[in-house]
């Protein structure tokens, strides 16, 4: 047996995140056999960032100066950096309600004693650091993990969710409204947007096997845009769903247009999209993502 | 949960769409948050979910009973036991090599059936999405009911010896440590049942001073009985039980346990009684009793999917209100409530009343006990900070809140 002393050495760094991508990191056990893990503050106890990293993943977006502090250092000491999760790409589920009048307050209290300092929003790591890949998802499946771990040059990933969703779009099936949630129990065969279900779908990166839709909820877009609406403008890719949405359904423009602007999808459409909006950030190329 | 300041960003969005956003919270207990925020709503609105969703819900806090005690035992503390820094921290000779690479692939096996429950169950793995107001989305198959049913009987073996495996190691290191840890009595709270263990609950018990239940309460009243506080040294606030210190999370629950209902954890249960009483204080049992609850989930997992999951109504049709609403469930670390109040089908107010809230004040003893032993006039002992890591992995914090 090969000893795991001689694996290429991987480390997980998390900054403010939900532990959610660790999780699922650990729900893989097929890395164990290709690399040593080093660092893993949630279950390896040690609290120094080893020198001579092969992979460094990073999870999480940058919110505090310990999280900046970390990132730089843990980059400085690896060959290869990977931003995993929604958070590392786009700040995080923490910017939803960025600019809210409660931010200042929720700022004042956390101002308090021996916590580490809030910087004034929460960043998209490569906003400080080169990344190499970007493995977006909230969190990304252990399947993905694995791609990016170890065949990220021939990753093969479904352009879209409905790519892998298997729905059935229905032309003569128009709801009226979004009102699908409500209704009971959805259809299994038939594409929740038939069935009046705000799914975005149709402009989501695929590769998640399209966990959400198939059992019968909604995608929520979190992994991020499709190749096609990368760095683009957010009209651009809202101009997109809303094309959808009046070519499948008579539901009033007016609620589709509120409907997008909602905050289950800021979580995450409206992250990525925000994004291109920041030019000090760095194109992020389809070559780079997973 | 002030840490991540979701009480804050939620404000102001619209109520049905925040049990997508509130699992967010925590990527470890995800599941108790989405199933809490369901439910809290659902009681907003004036929904009763079908039994057949209420079935399906408790197989998924299962799965996630499951994945936490198995991290919890296998990767976090099974390294106490042997001295090592982790679980994938590989021996120098070549036995000990080959012995830690198959407990950690074992670990990981007992780990994914959680997994694949919360999958099978939830939809998503981690952030699950199937528990919805009204129901579920869609019931569970019976052929993936069936291969579940076979990977369980396949590994409940395994989990057992790895049980046992650790209940030895845990023995052995209290030798070597010499105690238990902070065994002072103290109340405890959980909202399981004493008969009828369900994670999916519906009200609080709290067991006083004396081992006797004293209290019986509904998520509405936890006010008149719970006073949590904010404080200066972690982003968690701080609760006690009328001015008394308490515990939450797997040693509450089997204190507050009569029986599981299942074979092999009822005869885990009597052993652990047998041995070390009823109730049970010392601080290191939370970990034996994750490896109780651990055998009942997976046993009690296999038991409810041989019933029928598949048949029947999943999700009833429902209209929303405004009012004011509250969802509990039994997370792995403790009872989860969630607190809305709606108005004009937006939230006004959130409230998270977080598990480990209720562990703080017996956190902070245990700690100090941990202090007087291995500090005094003469020096600091090396082992004080190992005992601080056995203190801390045994109440197994929420991490989100822990580690910041
Ligand atoms: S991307 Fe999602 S799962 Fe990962 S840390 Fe952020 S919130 Fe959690
Ligand atoms: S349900 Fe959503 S993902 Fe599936 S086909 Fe329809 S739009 Fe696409
Ligand atoms: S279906 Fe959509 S929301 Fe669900 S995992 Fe896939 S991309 Fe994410």
């Amino acid at each position: 047996m090969e000893t795991p002393k001689d694996l290429p050495k991987f480390a997980v760094l998390q900054l403010s995140g939900c532990s959610g991508c660790e999780v699922s990191l650990l729900n893989s056990d097929e890395w164990i056999s290709n690399f040593q893990l080093v660092y893993m503050p949630l279950v390896v106890s040690t609290h120094k960032i080893p020198e001579d990293i092969e992979v460094l993943l990073v999870s999480g977006g940058v919110r505090t100066d310990e999280d900046l502090h970390n990132l730089r250092k843990g980059a400085s000491r690896s060959k290869k950096l990977i931003a995993v999760g929604t958070c590392a790409l786009s700040g995080g589920v923490a910017q939803i309600r960025e600019g809210h009048i409660s931010r200042e307050s929720y700022l004042d209290s956390s101002h308090r004693l021996r916590l580490p300092s809030m910087l004034p929003r929460a960043y998209p790591i490569d906003k400080f650091v080169h990344v190499d890949l970007y493995l977006p998802g909230c969190p990304p499946t252990p399947e993905l993990f694995i791609t990016a771990l170890k065949e990220a040059e021939n990753a093969k990933i479904a352009s879209i969710v409905c790519q892998e969703c298997g729905r059935k779009k229905l032309t003569d099936m128009r709801p009226t409204s979004i009102s699908g949630p409500r209704s009971g129990t959805p259809d299994p065969e038939i594409c929740l947007i038939n069935q009046g279900y705000l799914c975005v779908g149709t402009s989501t990166r695929g590769g998640c096997g399209a966990l959400c839709t198939r059992p019968g909820h909604a995608c929520v877009g979190c992994r991020g845009p499709a190749n096609p609406y990368l760095n683009k403008d957010p009209e651009f890719v809202l101009d997109n769903l809303r094309r959808v949405f009046t070519r499948m359904t008579d539901i009033p423009i007016e609620e589709i247009n509120a409907a997008l602007a909602s905050p289950w999808l800021s979580l995450f459409l409206g992250q990525f999209t925000d994004y291109t909006q920041d030019q000090s950030l760095p194109q992020r190329t389809k070559e780079k993502m997973i | 949960m002030e840490m991540r300041g979701f009480s804050y960003y939620v404000q102001g969005i619209p109520a049905e769409q925040i049990t997508v956003i509130v699992p967010r919270i925590c990527g470890v207990c995800s599941t108790a948050h989405q199933v809490a925020s369901v439910k809290a709503l659902e009681d907003v609105f004036g929904v009763t979910p079908p039994p057949l969703a209420t079935e399906i819900r408790e197989v998924l806090l299962l799965g996630q009973l499951i994945q936490n005690q198995a991290t919890s035992l296998f990767i976090f503390t099974m390294p106490d036991r042997v001295n090592a820094s982790s679980l994938f921290e590989m021996g120098d000779d070549q036995e000990s090599k080959a012995r830690q690479f198959s407990l950690a692939q074992m670990s990981l096996k007992i780990r994914k059936i959680g997994t694949d429950l919360i999958s099978l169950a939830g939809g998503q793995f981690i952030h699950p999405i199937k528990t919805v107001i009204g129901g579920v989305t869609s019931s569970i198959p019976r052929e993936k009911a069936d291969a579940m049913i076979k990977t369980i009987e396949e590994l409940l073996p395994v989990a057992v010896d790895l049980v046992d495996n650790y209940w030895q190691m845990s023995l052995e290191m209290v030798d070597r440590i010499g105690t238990w840890g902070d065994d002072e009595p103290t109340y405890y709270l959980a909202s399981t049942e004493a008969d009828n263990f369900r994670l999916n609950s519906n009200q609080l018990r709290v067991m006083c001073n004396e081992g006797r239940q004293c209290h019986t309460f509904a998520p509405q009243e936890y006010e008149n009985y719970i006073n949590i506080e904010a404080s200066d040294y972690s982003y968690a606030g701080i609760s006690d039980f009328q001015g008394h210190i308490m515990r939450a999370n797997s040693l509450a629950r089997i204190n507050l346990t009569n029986s599981f209902g299942t074979p092999k954890a009822d005869a885990y249960l009597k052993r652990f009684d047998e041995a070390y009483g009823k109730p049970a204080h010392a601080i290191l049992f939370f970990d034996l009793c994750r490896g109780i609850e651990l055998v009942y989930a997976l046993e009690k997992a296999k038991q409810m999917l041989e019933t029928d999951l598949q048949n029947g109504e999943a999700m009833v049709r429902y209209q929303p209100r405004d009012g004011i609403g509250f969802g509990l469930v039994e997370a792995p670390r403790g009872p989860l409530i969630h607190r809305y109040e709606v108005e004009n089908g937006l939230i006004k107010n959130a409230d998270f009343i977080i598990p480990t809230v209720h562990n703080m004040l017996a956190i902070r003893r245990a700690l100090m006990v941990a202090a007087k032993r291995y500090v005094s006039p003469e020096g600091i002992s090396n082992e004080l900070a190992r005992a601080v890591g056995r203190v801390v992995r045994a109440f197994d914090p929420c991490i989100a809140c822990a580690t910041k």
